[in-house]
């Protein structure tokens, strides 16, 4: 895994080095920059009680990943906005997409198409892109098989390619 | 495997951090005899980095990583090398105190032999004396029968110590002191302790 550290990695430390991956990821799984703050804050909260368990210094990305997305399940659960939708998408169906596509939307309209995406699909999706985590890694942070993950990934992915290709550019929009 | 397999396979490919993984090998090597899958390939590869890239160029809100600092709970030692010193900290005290009061019991044990001494003062029966305080002259009756009959006597200084008189190892003295009870003798004997009491093995005894 990337971010390797010692065991005894300061908490500033800690903060610096991934408060921002940890922001993005709930960004793009809320969609609020506001719950995105809240759920890093959280995160790091939890850590500071509870990371001294952890036995592992090398896997501390992966907790405080598995820590935020485990706080965005139950905040959705208490939201009562919990779908456990799914995606139809066949990797039979793979899209020809113009190679630009994704170039030419900037990242508040790619965040807006991955939060149509359903939330079951959106989480590895997001750390697929976002961060380098091996898929065994992205398996174990969001707790699921990696057949699974990988399934998830592939159906998601054609959906955002195909979304990407189809949204309104806002160069288009301006002319 | 054919074209559309090996797409299927190269969607998740990601470039590079994916090389060593053989899930991808056989796609890839495919990819390199089918020049349409290898431009296929490329342009997802780039697609691939460059929304990786739009996704990590948002920036989290100014002040955040200040704002997680401020708000740090009072951290609970997580060094596991800081608790087992405790730990060992802990145990080492608890040791010593024990040793301390083990060799404390142990301190008024003779360490060694018997010394000879001599010790004036009241000669009591230790029974009455230790359940009801009772001595002197006014006792001196109680003290003289309950001696004679058997029960421990001693000898109580001017300073307030107090030993048990006996005499030599089986043999008893109880009748000698009789006489003398709650009368102010100089005993010569054989001091002797164990677990806080004083005992005095007498010797001679001198009426004052």
């Amino acid at each position: 895994m990337t971010g390797e550290m010692s065991a005894d990695l300061e908490f500033e430390d800690l903060v610096k080095l991934y408060y921002g991956d940890l922001y993005r990821f709930g960004l793009s799984l809320t969609g609020s920059e506001a719950d995105a703050a809240d759920l890093t804050q959280e995160t790091f909260y939890i850590w500071a009680n509870k990371g001294h368990q952890l036995q592992k210094a090398a896997s501390v990305k992966g907790w405080l990943f598995t820590t935020l997305h485990r706080e965005f399940l139950k905040t959705c659960r208490r939201r009562n906005r919990f779908l456990n939708e799914s995606i139809d998408e066949s990797t039979a169906d793979l899209p020809n997409m113009p190679p630009d596509c994704a170039e030419r939307v900037d990242s508040r309209t790619l965040l807006r198409i991955l939060r149509e995406i359903a939330e079951d699909f959106r989480a590895p999706l997001v750390l697929y892109y976002m961060e380098h985590l091996s898929y065994k890694e992205i398996a174990d942070v969001l707790a699921l098989p990696l057949g699974t993950v990988q399934s998830r990934i592939s159906r998601a992915k054609i959906q955002l390619l195909r979304r990407l290709s189809e949204s309104k550019l806002p160069l288009e929009q301006a002319k | 495997m054919n074209t559309r397999e090996a797409k299927e396979i190269l969607l998740l490919y990601r470039g590079r951090i994916d090389d060593s993984n053989p899930q991808f090998h056989g796609a890839l090597e495919y990819a390199k005899s089918d020049p349409e899958l290898g431009e296929w390939l490329q342009e997802q590869t780039k697609c691939y980095d460059t929304i990786r890239a739009k996704l990590r160029g948002i920036e989290p809100p100014l002040g955040l990583s200040e704002k997680i600092l401020r708000s740090q709970p009072i951290p609970f030692p997580r060094d596991w090398s800081r608790i087992g010193q405790l730990a060992a900290a802990i145990l080492i005290s608890v040791s010593v105190t024990a040793l301390l009061m083990k060799w404390s019991e142990h301190g008024n044990r003779p360490v060694a032999g018997p010394q000879e001494i001599l010790v004036t003062g009241e000669v009591l029966d230790l029974t009455c004396y230790i359940a009801s305080n009772l001595s002197g002259p006014d006792h001196a009756e109680c003290a003289k029968v309950c001696i004679r009959r058997g029960l421990p006597a001693g000898i109580k200084t001017k300073s307030g110590k107090v030993y048990l008189l006996t005499g030599k190892p089986g043999d008893s003295i109880n009748a000698e002191l009789a006489d003398y009870a709650a009368k102010i003798v100089t005993i010569r004997g054989k001091e002797t302790a164990r677990d806080g009491f004083a005992q005095l093995q007498v010797e001679e005894i001198r009426k004052l």
